[in-house]
């Protein structure tokens, strides 16, 4: 047997002594498993954890009404050795009976995860830490807005007295800090954002003395649009502009990730073309989000060139987008069934314009930028993540790669055509803030190696004839899908974007969709990285983790 | 060292004699017209066979269909921009062939510029339909009903004869 059959066996193992429904294979590198008693969970997590599982991607849950059950879904990953174990348990449905073992004792990472199902689906989490609402505004609190039989009109409805909550919620929380802390001392809680100009709309309370950070509490959810909801609501065509809003800069690969869990269930191949274009059009956008991206840091040190800079090329980008789609940002270009238009010869070209820009520019910001004394100054001894953090947190993408340790689902779990693609791990060492951004400008020189990899693909088999450029964009997904459950993994601009996709019998509509979004992991290591710092180290350190509210809040 | 330094000089300082393109303005001459921008609609009321099939895909429910006075095809979609998010399913969707009914691809870029707009009424699609129109697709749904009946009442009395 090889080194990964073992290691996959050994999971099988542990798992099989336990009461389980079913242990099975599930893709190349996923273990999917039932187990009959819930009350094991916490048992089985710590057993997986000791053999090498140590990052939880998510928990996530579904609510099951006819069957007067929640599901509850486990994703164990080990970054290291690329093995991942999918496990599932029963709890009642009732509100009093919904309680789970909270797994946060063993796994930090999971924290926000089950705080966001206990606020959505009214799921308790014994022994949970600090069991808060998150995401959702006070009006929600206590109610469970993802239930299938949750009423959002009479929700609606009532919306001057939701709006009253809110604003009470918050003269309430002022004058609790008046009293907790002393009038006379130097200590207060800081609001830094929603409007602040290197925030975004995200809420920090820093408990501060004086310029020292004591603590920081995110509040979460200015921007929550309850996507996983929304799609609930629409076709599996539809779908596509709610899944691609997670955030605009990178929403090609969003669409990807969502479109291959529709194929999965649907049992439909897409065709070699469209797997191509998925690449192209999918580092595209991973371009112009890491543009943007970088560009945000270096202003919020107030280096505002790199930002002109970046903007520059990213437009050249960004107009093959316009060309190929018919839209900048909201590109809607990606379908079940492979990719939405056909392409023009033509439009290779333009991209071949970008990508020329981008090679007489990068040298200039490669000089300037990145290995910036004033970066250097501010960036290189701060926001220090080590490799153990990144597993323990469920770390992914830019962060988990600037800190040395190997993870991108490109090549780990490889979609598409990234199979065909040469391409390697790309990684830092040290993970401070700096190094982050020395990754995110090598990232960028990688994409653009792999859209010239691709790009060559295409034009070859295009002069070969053995790509149809009018017909070939295209598979037929049937309207209708069967019941069924898949999860996709794709490796996004800012990292590892889970979806689990549920569907029902014969049906038109998503029956549930999960987003596992990388900023929703990234802001809970806040806390742990500020403590200790100064003011002014949080923009620079928020700004690096490379967080986007679009998904944070979802 | 001094070279290079020069050289990093001169390479930046390259920026210079570049005819920026910035200073064209974009309200009158678009920087990048891509032939399937997604811009405002254009429908087609001849063709429009009021399938609903736009009014049912569009995610933001921007779409309301017009209902007119004829007895078949009798409605026909109005687009409310503000809400619109311009996904383009809409056209995806539409039947007609060879032209869609509904076209949003290679539409106006320059909806929102050229100064202010009073009316949120502006921000519509509406479908205005010439009296001239609906009066001889009256006419012909008339035409077509009077020679149905003659045809029955023929048959009907064929069969008496039979």
């Amino acid at each position: 047997m090889e080194g990964d059959e073992i290691l996959m066996q050994n999971i099988k193992n542990i798992l099989s002594s336990y009461e389980t429904e079913y242990i099975e294979d599930y893709k190349t590198v996923w273990i999917k498993t039932k187990l009959l008693k819930s009350g094991d969970l916490l048992e089985v997590a710590k057993a997986l954890k000791e053999n090498g599982l140590r990052t939880i991607s998510t928990v996530s849950a579904t609510d099951f009404l006819e069957e007067n059950k929640i599901e509850m879904n486990y994703f164990f990953e080990d970054l290291l050795t690329k093995r991942n174990c999918w496990l599932k348990c029963d709890i009642p449905r009732e509100i009093e009976l919904c309680v789970i073992d909270s797994i946060t004792p063993l796994f930090v990472g999971a924290s926000w995860h089950e705080r966001e199902v206990f606020s959505m689906f009214g799921v308790k989490f014994t022994n949970h830490p600090d069991l808060r609402p998150i995401i959702v505004s006070q009006d929600f609190y206590g109610k469970t807005p993802f239930r299938k039989d949750f009423d959002w009109d009479a929700h609606e409805a009532d919306i001057v007295t939701n709006m009253n909550t809110i604003v009470d919620s918050f003269a309430n929380e002022e004058l609790e800090n008046d009293k907790k802390l002393d009038p006379h001392g130097s200590e207060m809680i800081l609001n830094w954002g929603p409007t602040h100009p290197a925030s975004g709309p995200i809420r920090l309370k820093v408990h501060c003395d004086g310029e020292e950070v004591l603590g920081i509490d995110p509040d979460i959810g200015f921007v929550w649009r309850a996507l996983e909801h929304l799609v609930t609501k629409k076709d599996f065509i539809g779908a596509i502009v709610a899944v691609e809003r997670l955030c605009f800069m990178d929403n090609i690969n969003s669409m990807v990730g969502y479109c291959q869990a529709v194929e999965e269930i649907a049992g439909v191949e897409i065709t070699e073309f469209a797997k191509y274009m998925r690449v192209v059009l999918g580092e595209v956008a991973r371009l112009s989000s890491h543009m943007m991206g970088m560009a945000g840091v270096y202003n919020a040190l107030g280096l505002h060139t790199v930002m002109m800079w970046n903007m520059d090329m990213r437009e050249f980008f960004l107009d093959f987008l316009e060309s190929y789609s018919g839209a900048r940002i909201a590109t809607a270009a990606i379908e079940p069934g492979g990719v939405r238009y056909s392409l023009e010869p033509k439009m290779l070209e333009e991209l071949q314009k970008a990508l020329d820009k981008f090679d007489a520019t990068k040298e200039d910001i490669r000089s300037i930028f990145v290995k910036n004394p004033t970066m250097k100054l501010r960036g290189a001894k701060i926001g220090i993540i080590s490799a153990d953090e990144v597993l323990d947190y469920a770390l992914c993408g830019v962060v988990a790669r600037a800190s040395g340790v190997k993870t991108d689902i490109r090549i780990d779990e490889p979609y598409g055509a990234y199979a065909n693609i040469t391409m390697d791990y790309i990684t830092q060492e040290s993970g401070s803030a700096q190094d982050r951004m020395i990754q995110i400008f090598a990232e960028m020189e990688q994409s653009v190696d792999i859209i010239k990899q691709a790009k060559k693909h295409i034009e070859a088999k295009v002069a070969s004839a053995e790509f149809d450029l009018t017909k070939d964009h295209m598979v037929k997904v049937p309207k209708k899908l069967p019941k069924g459950e898949a999860i996709s993994r794709v490796e996004w601009a800012r990292g590892e974007v889970l979806m689990h996709l549920v569907t029902a019998e014969k049906a038109t509509s998503p029956y549930r969709l999960k987003l596992k979004a990388p900023s929703f992991n990234h802001t809970m290591m806040l806390n742990h990285l500020l403590e200790g710092k100064t003011l002014s180290d949080i923009p620079l350190i928020f700004g690096s983790l490379y967080i986007c509210q679009g998904d944070l809040d979802r | 060292m001094i070279f290079q330094l020069i050289a990093k000089v001169f390479r930046v300082s390259k920026a210079l004699f570049i005819k920026s393109p910035a200073t064209q303005d974009v309200r009158t001459h678009v920087m990048h017209q891509a032939e399937r921008y997604r811009g405002e609609h254009r429908i087609d009321y001849e063709t429009c066979i009021g399938c609903d099939a736009c009014d049912k895909i569009c995610p933001t429910h921007a779409i309301t269909m017009k209902h007119l006075p004829f007895k078949k095809q009798n409605i026909v979609p109005e687009v409310n921009l503000s809400v619109c998010i311009f996904c383009g399913l809409c056209e995806d969707v539409c039947p007609t062939k060879p032209e869609k009914s509904i076209i949003l691809s290679g539409g106006r870029y320059d909806m929102l510029s050229g100064g202010w707009h009073e009316d949120q009424n502006q921000f519509w699609v509406h479908v205005d339909i010439p009296q001239s129109y609906i009066d001889s697709r009256l006419e012909e749904e008339e035409a077509a009903r009077v020679k149905k009946e003659l045809a029955a009442k023929k048959k009907a009395a064929q069969g008496e004869k039979e």
